[in-house]
């Protein structure tokens, strides 16, 4: 579970996110999370993927591209040994005609922010190695691969995933 | 007031009176008591305390109270007013209205009763008396503002403005040149207003216009004054003038509709029908490009062009006003433009504009001829547009595609489509639904959508959602939800649930007495507040308030119902009967102790949950009194369907319609059936003349004429006087139905054929009569409807054919094969027929009507889902499909 499938290189131009406007997650408007999950990614996600994601509270957001729902990031807050909290990205992924105009950007930099503001240690998501596009999309914001782990997918190809992490809050990153 | 008692008692009395008006009631009671001991049979002590337990829901021991009070005290105009009170708070205004009158004749100069019967005659229309009566409230206190303006509008709603604005003039007069100090002034003002409007009803103009230049200072309605002054200078032939003041108010409000054409109505370029020449659109055209350059934020300006431009111009301005509102993304963009698809040429540009901007934005992004980028939701809304074009011309394929096009492009887009399909149209709506379960309009879409396809529980379900108290049915009902309840008494009635029907025909009628009770209380209101105008345009809209469409709509359904029950009396309790009547005695018995039981036990848990609720409301302290809400003993409409002569209680409403909507062919097409049904046979010929008036080549007028002469020309010759006379009626009127003439009825069906040879639903109507008049042409009426041909729409260069007939026409012909023809075989090959035209139809079981093919993306875990794909819409069977007031055939039917 957790294939982040993030692809919006925010290169060409930005006039999308003038129209972009973020709202949470909620038992009233999951349905949408769900039919874009449909879309976007290969894999079904379960009951419980969506329950932490309502949980999550402000740390999953649905992006609305003139009040059409087009995108969302949702994750998981998972508590760590000694009591910190450290967020898990799920999923981010915007639909294909939406991609370029910097909504996945905005989405993760919400992400982002929020975790710098309740002191978020540590913010994480798992990518296949081949997935370069993705994993561009994530160096470019800070994170950095901290993790190889093998055969970590069952039915697709490459098997294999890197764990990318921020750390937050340390001194800015090596990059 | 309490005269002929003692001091001590009296003053009690006063105490009673006092308690009432403050709503004090227990201590009312206790003073009524204690005078009650002394004189146990005071008339006027004993109605005032039945007054007093009126307003504490004890209503019988009230009645009891004021009747033997009166009786006691018949020279009493206390008691004759507390009578005529307690009538009023039962709404039985006539009854109170002769109380009224009895206690003024014992006391002429009552001013209170004066009001209180003014108020009942305003609420009656008793207009004469209305004046009548404000005119003796005048003159006993000529110094109450109040009493002259209720003189004058009671005039005025007597149809005599101009002795309305003389009494206002004399009211103008007692006041002094100050007037009105400051915390009067919007009273005097709307009071000027309305004397205006009343010279303006004169066709006083320049009256009126004099009075408004002179009192000018004295409104401070200032928008209602510069419409007004706008209004009359035009219709004063005072163009300039009216057309400045017109502008100077679109400035104020840019997008009312009603400005512009009153623009153009001042420089004459208005026509009512919309033809235009071509002179004329170019001097439009020019009027409006300078509009726009001086009230560019205005919509309106932009759209009202494309009403009057055709051709090459109009696809322009088409051009221009759609690309934004793309851009935009406005879903409401077709209900906006669909009013231009009522001319021919129009749809076909507006289809040629949308197919090329899909195309532009599909290869390049940008629209035809520009270079900016499209936001990617801009092809969407395209597609969407595109969607609803082919919708509105009834080539659904296409439609269809297009939205699973826009919908694969954007899933989360919320669009909703149907095509005679109504279970997946319900479904996919639901599913709509739950991707935003706080949208209000969706919710409703949804719940409609499921009582079409006659899934009541489900959509009661839906609906309650939002309902204040989330699980109460009941609350639907207080907020007036008529289109629910219509739908579901509709969706009751294909189903064959004539008490539930019933029962949400007859809710939806109430509302309609509700609001008419509801006007009650704004008699002394708007007369006290002076806002005259509105009040009189609210009387005006009671007056028309049972024409209103729903209101028909649930009359014309609650009377079909009545005629099924008459046709086919209460299945319930025959059937009931049946079943007992196969029981040995001795079980019969205990099978009926055993309902008895039931029943009571029903009824009593009924009655102790009115009980919670009313102490609870009463704990509940709210200072004003609750309305507690009686229980429903008869959920199910059972009793409804139980009536002793459904065909009486239809006529209740018939007449309703007769009064209100008498335009509407339905109405006349219920009369002939439901007076058919009595045998009255003049009644019913009244009815065939009114449909021959109102539209002689409806099918259903056609439909009823020849059944009327049919069945009088099989009828025994007349054998009493009075048959005798309706007979002679008959035989004088006869000559005067320009159809009939020297023409057999055979002949008479043939030329009705000849003469709509082209269309589907009189072809079948023909037929149907053809078969009627001569049984033995069956198999000829028969091969009259299957030679019916679906014609390609004309005029259309799109892709792919559309065609003429719609789902519902093919539905009744269907129908009619199956119940009057009763030839099975025939009606399946219909249905393969109709099958191939509507291949979405669950009806017809078109090849792609199974909802599970059509779920968009049908989500495994909604169960929701799964259970809707296998509910059908059930076929009506037994009589002829009513849903379009087609006519039942008559049997038995003779003149006793």
């Amino acid at each position: 579970m957790g294939a982040g499938e993030g692809d919006a290189s925010a290169t060409k131009e930005k006039g999308g996110v003038d129209r972009t406007s973020l709202d949470g997650v909620r038992d009233n408007n999951v349905m949408q999370l769900k039919k874009l999950n449909t879309v976007l990614f290969p894999v079904r996600y379960n009951d419980k993927y969506y329950k932490d994601t309502i949980a999550s509270k402000d740390f999953s957001k649905l992006a609305y591209y003139s009040d059409i729902c087009v995108g969302a990031i949702a994750c998981r807050l998972e508590k760590k040994e000694g009591g910190a909290v450290c967020v898990y990205i799920m999923t981010l992924g915007v639909l294909a005609p939406y991609r370029g105009l910097g909504i996945g950007s905005k989405l993760l930099n919400c992400v982002l922010d929020l975790c710098e503001k309740q002191d978020v240690p540590e913010i994480y998501l798992h990518v296949q190695t081949n997935n370069d596009d993705a994993i561009s999309f994530y160096k470019k914001f800070g994170f950095e691969i901290t993790k190889t782990i093998e055969k970590y997918y069952k039915n697709i190809m490459p098997p294999d995933c890197y764990v990318l992490t921020k750390f937050i809050g340390q001194a800015a990153t090596k990059k | 007031m309490g005269s002929s008692l003692p001091a001590k008692e009296a003053n009690l009395f006063k105490i009673i009176v006092k308690s009432y008006e403050t709503k004090q009631y227990k201590k009312g009671l206790k003073a009524a008591d204690s005078i009650l001991k002394k004189f146990p049979e005071h008339g006027e002590t004993l109605s005032m305390k039945g007054l007093t337990l009126n307003c504490m829901d004890r209503k019988t021991e009230a009645y009891e109270l004021v009747r033997r009070g009166l009786k006691n005290d018949l020279k009493s105009h206390v008691c004759w007013h507390v009578y005529g009170l307690l009538y009023r708070s039962d709404r039985e205004y006539r009854e109170a209205i002769k109380c009224y009158r009895n206690a003024l004749r014992i006391d002429p100069d009552n001013i209170e009763i004066l009001r209180d019967l003014s108020l009942l005659q305003a609420q009656m229309r008793d207009l004469s008396g209305f004046v009548e009566t404000r005119q003796q409230l005048l003159t006993l206190k000529p110094n109450h503002r109040m009493n002259w303006i209720g003189f004058a509008v009671a005039h005025h709603l007597n149809s005599n403005s101009s002795k309305a604005i003389e009494v206002l003039e004399a009211y103008e007069g007692t006041l002094e040149d100050d007037y009105p100090p400051e915390n009067e002034r919007y009273e005097h003002s709307e009071m000027l207003l309305y004397k205006i409007s009343l010279f303006e009803e004169c066709g006083m103009l320049d009256k009126a216009v004099e009075e408004m230049h002179k009192k000018e200072s004295k409104i401070v309605d200032k928008l209602s004054f510069r419409e007004q002054m706008a209004c009359i200078l035009l219709k004063l032939g005072r163009f300039e003038e009216s057309e400045k003041i017109y502008r100077s108010l679109l400035f104020m409000n840019p997008d009312n509709y009603k400005y512009f054409i009153a623009i153009q109505k001042c420089l004459d370029m208005y026509s009512e029908n919309g033809q235009y020449s071509t002179d004329d659109i170019e001097r439009l055209q020019a009027l409006y490009k300078s509009l726009k350059e001086e009230y560019g934020w205005s919509s309106a300006v932009k759209r009202i062009p494309l009403d009057f431009l055709d051709g090459e111009k109009f696809q322009e301005a088409a051009d221009n006003y759609v690309r934004p509102l793309l851009t935009k993304g406005v879903p409401s963009l077709f209900s906006d433009l669909s009013p231009l698809y009522e001319h021919p040429g129009k749809a076909n540009i507006l289809e040629e504009l949308f197919l090329k901007l899909e195309d532009s934005i599909r290869t390049s992004g940008c629209f035809p001829g520009s270079s900016h980028m499209e936001p990617p939701s801009t092809l969407m809304w395209t597609m969407f547009l595109i969607s609803q074009h082919y919708d509105r011309r009834g080539q659904y394929d296409i439609a269809l595609d297009k939205i699973d096009e826009a919908i694969s492009h954007t899933p989360t887009g919320k669009i909703l489509q149907h095509a005679g399909n109504f279970p997946a149209a319900a479904a996919l709506v639901d599913e709509a639904r739950s991707m935003d379960l706080a949208d209000r309009y969706l919710n409703s879409e949804c719940v409609m959508q499921m009582l079409q396809a006659d899934q009541v529980g489900l959509a009661e379900k839906t609906a309650v959602l939002f309902t204040k108290d989330g699980d109460q049915h009941n609350n639907l009902h207080d907020m007036q939800c008529m289109w629910y309840e219509l739908a579901s008494g509709e969706s009751y009635y294909r189903q064959g649930d004539l008490g539930r029907a019933l029962k949400n025909f007859l809710a939806v009628e109430k509302h309609y007495a509700d609001m008419t009770e509801d006007q009650f209380d704004f008699h002394s209101y708007c007369l006290r507040k002076m806002t005259l105008r509105a009040y009189v345009s609210m009387l005006k809209f009671q007056d028309r308030l049972h024409a209103h469409e729903y209101f028909h709509k649930a009359a014309a359904g609650a009377i079909r119902c009545y005629m099924k029950l008459h046709d086919s009396p209460s299945k319930s309790s025959t059937e009931e009967n049946d079943e007992m009547s196969k029981l040995p005695p001795a079980q019969r018995k205990k099978l009926r102790q055993k309902q008895k039981k039931a029943e009571a036990r029903a009824k009593r848990e009924a009655e102790e949950k009115q009980e919670d609720e009313t102490t609870s409301s009463n704990t509940s302290k709210s200072g004003k009194k609750q309305n507690t809400r009686p229980v429903d003993l008869d959920p199910h409409g059972e009793k409804l369907v139980q009536i002793e002569d459904p065909l009486a209680e239809g006529t209740k409403y018939l007449k309703l319609l007769q009064n209100n909507s008498a335009d509407s062919l339905e109405t006349h097409a219920l009369s002939f059936e439901l007076n058919m049904r009595k045998q009255k046979i003049l009644l019913g010929f009244q009815a065939v003349k009114q449909l021959i008036k109102l539209d002689e080549s409806n099918p259903d007028s056609h439909r009823c004429l020849i059944k009327f002469f049919h069945k009088i020309n099989n009828l025994p010759s007349p054998g009493t006087d009075s048959e005798k006379l309706i007979w002679n009626v008959l035989e004088a009127e006869r000559p005067d139905l320009r159809q009939l003439h020297g023409k057999s009825l055979a002949e008479v069906n043939r030329s009705f054929l000849e003469k709509h040879n082209a269309s589907l639903i009189h072809r079948a109507a023909a037929a149907e009569m053809m078969y009627l008049l001569e049984p033995d042409k069956k198999l000829e009426a028969i091969k009259l409807i299957e030679d019916s041909v679906n014609n390609t729409a004309s005029g259309n260069g799109a892709p792919g054919p559309a065609r003429e007939w719609n789902i519902q026409d093919c539905i009744d012909v269907h129908k009619l094969l199956v119940t009057i023809f009763g030839d099975q075989d025939v009606a399946n090959s219909w249905k393969t027929r109709c099958a191939e035209y509507f291949p979405y139809s669950t009806y017809f079981e078109g090849s792609k009507s199974a909802t599970a093919a059509y779920s968009a993306v049908s989500l495994e875990d909604s169960s929701e889902n799964g259970v809707l794909a296998n509910v059908q819409v059930k076929t009506v069977d037994g009589k002829t499909c009513t849903l379009n007031g087609t006519v039942d055939e008559l049997c038995d039917l003779s003149i006793s």
